[in-house]
């Protein structure tokens, strides 16, 4: 993550949905939203913002971007307040790219970005942009006629317009094929290289491994850890394992291994063939898993398989609410987006 | 951003979003309603041999475009619920609207764009049906309607389009998904052009006036209160001001024109406050 003041500052935000509240409409009741969110973000960085289903993620990203006022709190960008800088210059810092945009209709591409750039009032060159993002054979293919991830690619050039100094993507991921992946990853990346923030939402925790510089993970509308990859990992007790399949000899017990290493066997003796799963609080360095190979294979073990295993996202969900992931599983199915937080004295629920 | 650059931009927009009702299949529709509709209309209403009722005038040029309003007011009217009912919720469904609320642009200069690109959308075709049905009244009558008839036709009837552009948007910006588009759309339209002869019926017959003869005097001052608050009621009464004799209002044309700026006010006041607080 890079140093200096970060481009975008949350302290304490707070937004909640109104709802009508039958049989008097004219009486809003508050709703799910997100609560006393914090978050520096800095620029040539890349954010990881991962929850499950209802977390609150869409929510934080279009509060970001200015779509939902905020209640309480402070959104800053680049050092100043939102409300001090006006709607306009606002949003000349940010670029939003909604989840799965289902572009519709008869006009192309290029005229979508267009009537964008006319908006924004800018002189950006949409062909450029179409360029930049893989389409430059299809500039002038209907929008109804475009595959998903042509659509994904369109949103992005259209968040990409007047080069904001904030990127906020929202599951841009859904609906690419791993190259076009894979591609997306590189274009993140330069863009963060060439000093641009960049906030990527996802419920996908081995997808985001892939790319981000940190993590936050949200929770029924609340952060519930936030840092780099292996800070989180580490502060929820949830570092990643080592898988280790072999033959000839088996060690009988994490003893073998060091202090705090714990072992779970994950099948059956087949023949002399074994398989099993190493933990310990602080992960493993390189040394580590080097220690363990030599372990076995001095033992006149054969190791045929070593693998780093992530934790979950239900794993570091039930680490940092204390819930078992069986419940978290339920709550997501249900109704998610409330703040677990004890509600403040006279507070309308 | 100085004030002329705004409003070019605003152009610029509405522009962008009329060339699009003009490519949508739905345009084809409106273009068959209003030919059907305002042409057919035009040729056989001035056909000399033509009887519609022994009580409507159909001498001059202007008393033959004041009948065909009524088929303007019948396609025209259909035609921005057929473009407009989705002019929002469509948009928030296919999540173009987050995209279009997270620019740096002034929510009210957006939902004017949306408001008069969907206007001219629906104006540009009847404008046009509406020259060639003139065309098809001289050739019918051999005469010509003055220009000032022309213009004065084409006020109030760009008017009524506009005020239900304003209605259907508003609409559209409260429903959540398609149905209820439809839903809201068609209900508001058909409230106003097919059951707005029911509701004054009713209205009449609680407040007291005889409603069994719907010729009567005192029944024709009370509809033409109430059809000033109808879109189409105001139309017709603004249309009727320009004819003579008995066919004219009882009302003064101030009150007319009063809730013509009223209706051109209120609704777009309302869809642009909505617009203002509109969540994708």
């Amino acid at each position: 993550m890079s140093g200096g003041d970060p481009v975008l500052q949350l302290s304490e935000v707070t937004f909640r949905y109104r709802l009508p509240n039958w049989p008097k409409p004219w009486l809003k009741r508050l709703g799910a939203g997100i609560h006393k969110v914090n978050l520096d973000v800095h620029s040539g960085s890349i954010l990881g913002l991962i929850g499950p289903n209802g977390a609150g993620k869409t929510t934080l990203l279009h509060t970001i971007a200015g779509l939902n006022a905020h209640d309480s709190g402070n959104v800053r960008l680049s050092g100043q307040d939102r409300e001090m800088l006006g709607w306009a210059n606002a949003q000349r810092h940010i670029g939003l790219m909604p989840e799965r945009v289902n572009w519709s209709g008869t006009s192309t591409p290029r005229e979508a970005l267009r009537r964008i750039v006319t908006m924004r009032g800018e002189g950006d060159s949409p062909e450029q942009l179409l360029e930049l993002v893989g389409m430059r054979s299809r500039m002038d293919t209907p929008l109804e006629n475009m595959s998903q991830g042509m659509r994904q690619r369109l949103s992005l050039a259209c968040a990409l317009l007047g080069s904001p100094d904030i990127l906020l993507l929202d599951e841009p991921m859904n609906g690419l094929d791993p190259v076009a992946q894979a591609a997306f990853r590189r274009l993140l990346r330069n863009l963060a290289d060439s000093g641009v923030a960049i906030i990527v939402s996802s419920h996908n925790l081995q997808e985001m491994e892939l790319f981000v510089d940190s993590l936050a993970i949200l929770h029924r509308g609340q952060m519930v850890s936030y840092g780099s990859l292996q800070d989180v990992e580490r502060a929820l007790g949830c570092s990643p394992s080592l898988l280790i399949a072999g033959n000839g000899w088996c060690p009988p017990s994490a003893g073998s291994f060091g202090v705090g290493v714990t072992m779970e066997m994950c099948e059956a003796w087949q023949g002399e063939e074994w398989r099993f799963t190493l933990h310990r609080n602080d992960g493993w360095t390189s040394d580590e898993k080097h220690d363990v190979l030599q372990a076995i294979e001095g033992a006149g073990g054969r190791i045929s398989l070593l693998q780093t295993v992530l934790p979950s996202l239900e794993d570091l969900l039930s680490a940092a609410t204390g819930e078992a992931a069986d419940e978290i599983g339920f709550e997501i199915a249900s109704d998610s987006m409330i703040p677990v937080r004890t509600w403040e004295v006279g507070e309308d629920e | 951003m100085n004030r002329l650059a705004r409003e070019k931009r605003i152009l610029n927009l509405s522009w962008f979003e009329a060339r699009q009702h003009f490519r949508s299949p739905r345009m084809l529709a409106l273009i068959a309603l209003l030919t059907l509709f305002i042409g057919g209309g035009s040729w056989g209403l001035s056909d000399p041999d033509s009887v519609v009722t022994a009580q409507l005038q159909m001498d001059t040029p202007y008393e033959i475009l004041f009948l065909v309003s009524l088929f303007v007011l019948f396609s025209s009217t259909l035609g921005v619920v057929l473009l407009g009912f989705d002019g929002i919720s469509r948009k928030r469904l296919t999540g173009e609207l987050a995209i279009e609320l997270a620019q740096p642009i002034d929510r009210t200069d957006l939902a004017r764009a949306q408001l008069q690109g969907l206007w001219f959308a629906v104006f540009a075709p009847t404008a046009l049906t509406c020259i060639i049905g003139i065309m098809l009244i001289y050739a019918q009558m051999d005469t010509w309607p003055s220009i000032g008839e022309i213009v004065y036709f084409m006020i109030p009837t760009a008017l009524v389009i506009y005020w239900y552009a304003c209605i259907q948007l508003l609409a559209s910006s409260i429903a959540k998904d398609l149905g209820s588009s439809v839903t809201l759309g068609v209900g508001v339209w058909m409230l106003f052009t097919l059951i707005w002869l029911l509701v004054t019926a009713v209205i009449a017959s609680l407040m007291g006036v005889d409603v069994t003869n719907l010729e009567s005097v005192e029944y024709n001052r009370f509809s033409e209160i109430v059809d000033l608050f109808s879109p189409n009621g105001v139309y017709q009464l603004l249309l009727e001001n320009k004819l003579t004799g008995e066919d004219r209002p009882t009302m003064s044309a101030t009150y007319i024109w009063g809730a013509a700026v009223l209706w051109s006010l209120i609704p777009s006041v309302l869809f642009l406050t909505r617009f203002k607080r509109l969540k994708p």
